[in-house]
């Protein structure tokens, strides 16, 4: 599977995989050089996901005329401002 | 009989009809409470049961129309509020009152309307273990179906600031308790699933068994049930259970709980990951170590087999092993690049000495630096280093002899 296309989950998971390979005594050292480098890869990807979200805080509702839409929850957010000045 | 000219003799059901009539004007809408009994469904369709206290009873019929609606099962014993109208069943002349809708009274009632809920719902194989979704590890959307105004969904962000700072939530308002309450959560799931959220919190603080109401309902937990995105219900404290948390995906014990259950803590998997990689780069390193003391074995044996093959078998090891270290140093931009450039430096170092010590000489051309590999490259005359395992012999050419291990070639 492309490293790029895999979720957090199985990227976290196969970087746990390649640390149980390299434990076995079979590997060659090429091949562990091999997977070593893929999971310095898994680990930057697991990384990126962690990171890439943007924090938003919407209210979902619906206009006049049914149709769905989001608008930030502004008291939400004066909280978070609040509870970070208490922590 | 004269009179009687004047007086209105009523037909039967003239007068079922009138009285019908009264009545229904009497007694538009009201509310009356009792107790179940002599209850009986029709059909699968409109329910019949009388409604009684200590002294007294009345006959009730809820029409298939209203009891759709209903939120629990009647049955005799249930204590009840019913809300309806008195009318007449003019075939036989009885009055009646006709149910629009009702609910239990009291936690007794309450209870029991659950517990047959849950049971009806277990049935059906709502709760089924095998059927609850798993929950994403790393939503990009969360969805909540909650109030807004209540501390319920501070106590929630909270958890979410803590653990996991970058989130994205979606909240979808609801009276999380009322008459329009049921409904309005129904509603949040769908807009939720049609707007497009990765898992769902359901959330409620805590209350009483009727307070917390709609989340017993048939139609919330219908609605849970069908839905294809992952739930997690979290209604009242740790003690409270309701029907929304049996079918639900997760179980939350509080609202704080599902916000921890539903992010990862960001800072403790960044760590984990760190040391899975560091442990990783650990066991490649023995490996190299291992392999060099191998190569060791490798050279100290063949020196003594064939002399002659020695070098080329080593370079070769040699430049194999070098070919890994240099793509290595090149993929580790971190800590271990100094350790492995160490480690380079080691294998250079001490290879060349162990051949070095098993009495061979290395022969440095002095003007040009060159490695002498044959008599032809360097001549008469010149200067060379002469590098042995401990020093080197500063040395000039006297004479050159075409010869191999004192044998003419």
């Amino acid at each position: 599977m492309e490293i790029e296309k895999m979720t957090f989950k199985e990227a976290l998971s196969r970087l746990e995989e390649i640390v149980k390979e390299l434990e076995s005594e079979k590997i060659s050292l090429e091949e562990s050089l091999q997977k070593f480098e893929l999971g310095i890869k898994l680990s930057s990807l697991c990384l990126k996901k962690l990171n890439e979200a943007e924090k938003k805080i919407e209210e979902l509702t619906r206009n006049a005329d049914g149709k769905l839409l989001t608008k930030e929850l502004w008291n939400l957010s004066a909280f978070i401002t609040h509870f970070h000045t208490l922590n | 009989m004269e009179k009687s000219e004047k007086i209105h003799i009523y037909s039967v059901s003239e007068l079922n009809n009138s009285i019908k009539n009264n009545l229904e004007v009497s007694f538009p809408n009201i509310w009356i409470e009792g107790e179940v009994s002599n209850f009986y469904c029709h059909n699968k369709r409109h329910l019949y049961f009388d409604l009684k206290d200590e002294n007294s009873k009345i006959r009730v019929v809820m029409f298939f129309e209203a009891r759709k609606k209903l939120e629990f099962e009647i049955e005799d014993g249930l204590h009840l509020i019913i809300t309806g109208f008195v009318s007449v069943y003019e075939k036989r002349g009885e009055y009646q009152v006709i149910a629009i809708g009702a609910k239990p009274v009291g936690r007794g009632s309450l209870l029991l309307a659950f517990e047959k809920l849950k049971a009806r719902l277990e049935k059906k194989g709502y709760f089924d273990p095998a059927i609850k979704k798993d929950l994403p590890v790393l939503p990009k959307t969360i969805g909540m179906v909650t109030s807004t105004g209540g501390s319920v969904i501070r106590d929630m962000i909270s958890v979410l600031e803590k653990r996991f700072n970058n989130y994205n939530l979606l909240v979808r308002n609801v009276n999380v308790q009322g008459t329009t309450s049921t409904e309005e959560i129904c509603d949040a799931i769908d807009d939720l699933y049609e707007y497009g959220v990765d898992v769902i919190i359901i959330a409620r603080g805590g209350g009483s068994l009727e307070d917390l109401w709609a989340f017993n309902t048939e139609r919330v937990a219908e609605k849970v049930f069908g839905c294809s995105i992952p739930v997690i219900s979290a209604v009242g404290h740790e003690t409270d259970f309701t029907i929304c948390d049996f079918v639900a995906d997760v179980r939350a014990a509080t609202p704080s709980v599902a916000a921890a259950i539903v992010t990862v803590d960001k800072n403790e998997v960044i760590t984990s990951i760190k040391t899975m990689l560091a442990k990783a780069g650990d066991l490649v390193k023995n490996k190299i170590i291992y392999g060099k003391k191998e190569l060791d074995n490798l050279i100290n044996r063949k020196i003594f087999i064939s002399p002659g093959t020695l070098f080329f078998n080593y370079w070769q090891e040699h430049d194999v092993l070098r070919k890994d270290l240099s793509g290595m140093v090149k993929m580790i931009v971190l800590n271990y690049k100094s350790k492995m450039d160490i480690l380079l430096k080691d294998l250079h170092a001490n290879s060349p000495v162990s051949v070095l010590q098993k009495g061979y000489a290395l022969l440095v051309e002095k003007k040009e630096g060159r490695v002498i590999r044959s008599i032809s490259q360097i001549d008469i005359g010149k200067d060379m280093d002469v590098t042995l395992n401990d020093g080197i012999l500063v040395s000039k050419v006297l004479n050159k002899k075409k010869k191999i291990l004192g044998l003419e070639v």
